[in-house]
C-alpha cells in the first residue's frame, strides 16, 4: 500500500528576490517560498532547493542538521559546489517520475534498516543515511580554513551540536569493519608532536642541519682540466683558470660547468645534495620528512559488513550479540588484566612440565555471516540457541569470557591443563556437528587454545598471547 | 702616360720596364693608381690606429669602475631553434656584475614553433645566474628585423640596449668591455667584434672567417682610433638607450644597421666629441652562410644595400657639416667609391685587359697583382695575429688558406657589383628577406 502513496515533494526558491518556480512537470512539485516555510511547515518527503551555489550550502547544511531533514533526499535545481555536492543526492532529474522512483526506492529501504528500527543515535543515522543511497558515499571536502584542509561536512552535519572526533570516530567505523574507505584522494602530512598540518620543508646542511646554504657552482678548464669553485677562476672582468693561466672566455668551447655543489656556510660543509628537514609552523618541532605522520583522504561507504548490519540489526541489537550476552562476558580490559594475572600466577607458582594451570581459548564462527544469509534469521537463532547451549554446557562458573573482534569469543579457563583444554575443543566440535541444520549450511568453528605457561612464549603478555591466537584464528 | 702604358701592353714592354731605371717604382705607380691612391691610405689608417691602439693596450693601467648599468639585450630570433639557447646561456654567463636583461623575440613565432620551444625551454636558473632576467617576447605574427629590435627596446628597461642576432654567441666578458665605454657619455653606440663560429664548416667560412678578422676585428680597431667606424653591426651593437629613443629607434628597410650608424653618425658634426668606439675585447661568434651560394645570397643583399643607403636613402646627410669632415671622407672613399664604385672599376678593368691584352701579359699582370695583395694581405695577417688576435692559436691555422683569400675576394668584389647593379636597376632593397614584402611595400620609398 505504500508503494502507491504519492510523496510530497516541495520546491524551496533561496532567493526571494527572484523566485523562479519548478519550470518541468510543475504540477509535481509543491513551491516553497523560503526554506524557513518549509522548517516551520509539515515533513516534506522530498526537498528540492532552488538557487545560487551560495546560498545553496548554508541551506543543505541547515537541513541536515534539521532531525526531519537528515536523511531526507534533497536536490538541487541549479549549480552547487562540493561542499554542496557532498551534502545533497545531486541535481535534480529532469523527469519528476525518476523523483518519485528514488523516494519509493529510499521508502522501501528505510523500513529495512536496522529491522524497522528508525535511527535514534547519531552513529546509526550516518549508517542509515549510506543505507538508504546504495552509492552514497561520505565525501572529503577541501577546504583552506580549515585547520585539517580537509572535511566531511556529512558528518559534521549529521553529528549537529554534540560534536564528535570525525576523523576518529570514521577510523572507529571502519575498523568495526561497517565503513570501508574509496579511492585515495590526497595524502597529507602532520606533524608527529602537535598533529598540525602547517609544516615549512626546508633545505638544510646535511653535517649541522644550518639553514644557510649555497649554491656553489664549479668550472671546469677545458685546456688542462682543472676543476675547482668558480671564484676561483675570476680575475677582474674575465675568467682565467689558476691553473694553467689560460682565458676561459666562452661556455662551451673554453670551460664548462661539471657540478654544482652546495656550501654550508656555517660550517662550511660542501655537500653534494642538500637535506630535507620539516619544521612545524605551530610547535616549532623539527624531524625529517620519513618521521612525519601520513594521513590518507578518502571517501567512505558502507562496507559489506556494514549493509548486512544494517539489515539484520546494529551492535547491542544484532543476532549475534544477543546471544553472546547470555555468556559470562568480560569488557576487554578487564579480561585482558584477569589473563594477565592469570600468566603471572603461572609463570611463580606453575607446576612442572605437562601440567599447566591454566588455559585460554578462542573461537570463531568461521562462516556467520554466509550462514545468517542463507539460512535467513530464524534458522540461525535456532542454531546460535543450540550452539549457546552447549557453551554454557562447557563453561564453568568460574571460566570467563570475552568478545574480541567481530564474531571472535575467547574463553579463560582456570585450573584447566592442556589435556583438559583438548577435551573441551572435542566436546564443543560434536557438540556443534549434532547442531540440526535445515538449509544444510552448518556453523563452522575455528578453535584454538594454548595452555599456561607450557605454551607460553617468553615475555609475552596478554595482549601478545591473544594477537598470536588470533593469527592463528584466521 | 699613354706611351707608357702601351708599352706595358705587351710582355716584352713589361719586362723591358721593369728592367729600366726605377722601372719597378713607374710600373708599380703606372698600374695600381686606386690601389696607391685609395687602399693604401685606407690599410695606413687602419693600421696606424691598432698600433696606436696596441700602443694605449700595453700602457695604460688597468681602470676599474663602478658603472654597472643595466643592459638589456635584445635578442631577434626567427629560424635558428636550438641555437638560441646557445646565445642566451653565453649571454647569462657573463662576467658583468651588473643587471643584464635578456630578451629573446622570436619573430613569426606563430611559424617558428621550434624556436620558440627553444627559448621558451631554457631555463634560467635564479641562483646561479642571480643579475639575470629572462623576459622572452613572441611576436606571433612575422614583421622582421626592425620590428622585433623596436618591440624588445619598447619593452626593454636597460641604459643599454644591445641588438644582437640569435646565432650569435658571445665571450663572457663582452658585456662588461662594452659597458666601460657608456661611461664616456660622448659615446652613443658601441660596435662589437664579430668572428665566425663555424670556421671550418667549408670553404666559404673559412674565407670569411678570414675575412672578418682582417674587416672587421683589425680594421675596425683602426678605423675607432680616429673616429671613423664605418657600421655598428646589426648581429652585434650597443647603444645608449637616449639615443635610440631620440631618434626613434629602428626604420624599416633592409640594411637598419648601418642606417642607425649613419643616423647617428649625423650628429657628429654638431657634436664635436661624440664618438662611436669598436671594442675589439667584445666578441661575438656568428654563424657565417656554409654555402658559396648562400655567401652570394648574403653579399647580394648586403651590397646592394649600401647602395640604396649611400645613394638613396642618405644621400642628403653624407656631408661635412652633419658628419664633421673625417667621418665624410670615410664615407665617400671608404663607403662609396671602394663599396660602390670600385668593384665597377675592377670588373671593368678586368674584362678590357681579357679582351685588349693577349694572354701571357694577362697572365704575367695578374702574377703581379695578385702578389701585391697577398703580400699585403700577409703583413695585416700578421700583424693581426701579433697585435690584435686574443686567440691567437687558433687564427694561426687559417695561414695556408691565406693563399686563396685574395683570389676569393677577387670574385666577391666582382660578384659586388653585380649586387650593386641589382640595386640600381631592380631596387633590390625591396625584396630583401629580412622583412615581409607586406612591411617593405608600406615603408617609404627613397
Amino acid at each position: 500500500m505504500q508503494s502507491l502513496k504519492v510523496p510530497r515533494i516541495v520546491w524551496v526558491s533561496l532567493s526571494p528576490a527572484q523566485p523562479t518556480g519548478p519550470k518541468a512537470a510543475a504540477a509535481a512539485y509543491e513551491p516553497i517560498g523560503s526554506l524557513s516555510a518549509l522548517l516551520q511547515g509539515p515533513r516534506a518527503d522530498v526537498v528540492v532547493l532552488d538557487g545560487s551555489s551560495e546560498l545553496l550550502t548554508p541551506a543543505l547544511l541547515q537541513l541536515r542538521r534539521h532531525p526531519d531533514y537528515g536523511l531526507s533526499l534533497i536536490f538541487f535545481s541549479g549549480s552547487a559546489d562540493r561542499l554542496a555536492e557532498a551534502l545533497a543526492d545531486g541535481p535534480l532529474p529532469a523527469e519528476s517520475s525518476a523523483v518519485i522512483a528514488a523516494w519509493r526506492h529510499w521508502q522501501e529501504r528505510l523500513g529495512l534498516f536496522n529491522r524497522g528500527r528508525l535511527p535514534d543515535r547519531f552513529d546509526h543515522s550516518l549508517l542509515c543515511w549510506l543505507w538508504l543511497r546504495p552509492a552514497g558515499l561520505i565525501q572529503p571536502v577541501c577546504d583552506p580554513s580549515n585547520s585539517n584542509f580537509y572535511h566531511y561536512p556529512l558528518v559534521e552535519a549529521l553529528a549537529g551540536e554534540g560534536s564528535i572526533n570525525v576523523n576518529s570516530w570514521l577510523q572507529q567505523k571502519r575498523q568495526e569493519n561497517l565503513l570501508e574507505a574509496g579511492d585515495l584522494l590526497d595524502r597529507l602530512r602532520h606533524c608527529t608532536a602537535c598533529d598540525s598540518n602547517r609544516l615549512n620543508y626546508v633545505d638544510v646542511c646535511p653535517e649541522c642541519h644550518g639553514l644557510d646554504i649555497v649554491r656553489q657552482p664549479s668550472l671546469h678548464c677545458f685546456v688542462c682540466g682543472h676543476v675547482a669553485p668558480q671564484q676561483d677562476f675570476l680575475r677582474g672582468d674575465g675568467l682565467i683558470c689558476p691553473n694553467c693561466l689560460s682565458h676561459m672566455r666562452h661556455i662551451g668551447s673554453d670551460y664548462d660547468r661539471p657540478l654544482e655543489n652546495y656550501r654550508c656556510r656555517s660550517c662550511n660543509a660542501f655537500f653534494e645534495d642538500a637535506e630535507v628537514d620539516v619544521c612545524c609552523i605551530e610547535c616549532g618541532q623539527r624531524q625529517s620528512p620519513d618521521e612525519l605522520r601520513v594521513r590518507e583522504i578518502r571517501p567512505f561507504r558502507l562496507s559489506e559488513t556494514g549493509q548486512l548490519s544494517c539489515r539484520q540489526g546494529l551492535g547491542e541489537d544484532s543476532v549475534a550479540s544477543q546471544y553472546f550476552r547470555q555468556l559470562k562476558l568480560m569488557a576487554q580490559p578487564g579480561f585482558l588484566a584477569a589473563l594477565d594475572w592469570q600468566i603471572a600466577i603461572t609463570r611463580r607458582y606453575g607446576k612442572p612440565r605437562g601440567t599447566s594451570v591454566c588455559s585460554v581459548l578462542g573461537m570463531r564462527f568461521d562462516n556467520f555471516k554466509l550462514v545468517l544469509n542463507e539460512l535467513g534469521e530464524p534458522g540461525t537463532i535456532a542454531m546460535l540457541d543450540s550452539l549457546m547451549e552447549r557453551l554454557q554446557q562447557v563453561i564453568r562458573e568460574t571460566d570467563r569470557c570475552m568478545r574480541g573482534r567481530e564474531d571472535v569469543l575467547w574463553i579463560l579457563l582456570p585450573e584447566t591443563p592442556a589435556a583438559g583444554l583438548d577435551i573441551l575443543q572435542e566436546r564443543l566440535l560434536t557438540g556443534l556437528e549434532s547442531i540440526e541444520s535445515s538449509g544444510g549450511q552448518k556453523l563452522q568453528l575455528r578453535i584454538v587454545g594454548c595452555g599456561l605457561p607450557d605454551q607460553l612464549e617468553k615475555n609475552e603478555d596478554a595482549p601478545l598471547l591473544l594477537a598470536r591466537l588470533m593469527g592463528e584464528l584466521f | 702616360m699613354e706611351l707608357a702604358l702601351d708599352s706595358v701592353l705587351d710582355l716584352s714592354g713589361l719586362i723591358q720596364q721593369l728592367q729600366s731605371e726605377n722601372g719597378a717604382m713607374r710600373l708599380f705607380l703606372l698600374l695600381f693608381p686606386f690601389f696607391i691612391l685609395v687602399e693604401l691610405p685606407l690599410i695606413l689608417v687602419v693600421l696606424l690606429g691598432v698600433l696606436r691602439w696596441k700602443l694605449r693596450e700595453l700602457t695604460l693601467p688597468p681602470k676599474h669602475s663602478l658603472y654597472r648599468p643595466r643592459v638589456s639585450c635584445v635578442i631577434t630570433c626567427y629560424s635558428e631553434g636550438l641555437d638560441v639557447q646557445r646565445t642566451l646561456l653565453s649571454l647569462c654567463e657573463q662576467t658583468y656584475p651588473g643587471e643584464i636583461e635578456l630578451i629573446p623575440v622570436v619573430d613569426g613565432a606563430a611559424v617558428n614553433q621550434r624556436t620558440l620551444e627553444a627559448v621558451r625551454a631554457f631555463h634560467l636558473d635564479p641562483e646561479l645566474y642571480p643579475r639575470r632576467r629572462l623576459r622572452p617576447i613572441a611576436k606571433w605574427k612575422r614583421g622582421g628585423r626592425v620590428s622585433s629590435l623596436n618591440a624588445g627596446l619598447s619593452m626593454s628597461s636597460g641604459r643599454i640596449i644591445m641588438a644582437l642576432d640569435g646565432d650569435t654567441s658571445f665571450d663572457n666578458t663582452m658585456v662588461s668591455a662594452v659597458v666601460r665605454h657608456f661611461e664616456d657619455p660622448n659615446v652613443p653606440a658601441v660596435a662589437g667584434c664579430l668572428r665566425v663560429r663555424n670556421t671550418w664548416t667549408s670553404f666559404a667560412t673559412t674565407i670569411q672567417a678570414i675575412e672578418y678578422l682582417l674587416s672587421i676585428q683589425m680594421a675596425k680597431i683602426g678605423l675607432s682610433e680616429w673616429n671613423v667606424v664605418n657600421n655598428v653591426s646589426g648581429a652585434f651593437g650597443a647603444f645608449r638607450r637616449s639615443i635610440l629613443e631620440q631618434i626613434g629607434g629602428w626604420d624599416t628597410h633592409s640594411a637598419e644597421d648601418l642606417d642607425l650608424t649613419l643616423r647617428i653618425k649625423s650628429y657628429f658634426g654638431r657634436h664635436r666629441r661624440m664618438r662611436i668606439p669598436f671594442e675589439p675585447r667584445a666578441i661575438g661568434h656568428t654563424d657565417a652562410p656554409s654555402t658559396i651560394l648562400g655567401l652570394l645570397q648574403q653579399r647580394l643583399r648586403w651590397d646592394g644595400d649600401l647602395l640604396f643607403l649611400y645613394a638613396r636613402k642618405h644621400s642628403g646627410s653624407i656631408s661635412p657639416e652633419l658628419m664633421g669632415w673625417p667621418n665624410f671622407i670615410m664615407t665617400v672613399v671608404g663607403g662609396l667609391f671602394v663599396q660602390v664604385i670600385l668593384p665597377f672599376i675592377i670588373v671593368g678593368y678586368t674584362a678590357v685587359s681579357m679582351i685588349v691584352l693577349p694572354w701571357p701579359t694577362l697572365v704575367a699582370l695578374a702574377v703581379l697583382v695578385y702578389t701585391l695583395y697577398f703580400l699585403v694581405l700577409l703583413l695585416q695577417f700578421l700583424l693581426m695575429l701579433l697585435l690584435v688576435s686574443e686567440r691567437p692559436g687558433q687564427d694561426v691555422r687559417l695561414l695556408p688558406v691565406l693563399p686563396l683569400f685574395p683570389l676569393a675576394m677577387f670574385l666577391i668584389r666582382c660578384w659586388s657589383a653585380v649586387a650593386i647593379l641589382n640595386e640600381l636597376l631592380r631596387r633590390g632593397h625591396e625584396e630583401s628577406g629580412m622583412a615581409p614584402w607586406w612591411v617593405l611595400k608600406s615603408a617609404t620609398r627613397f
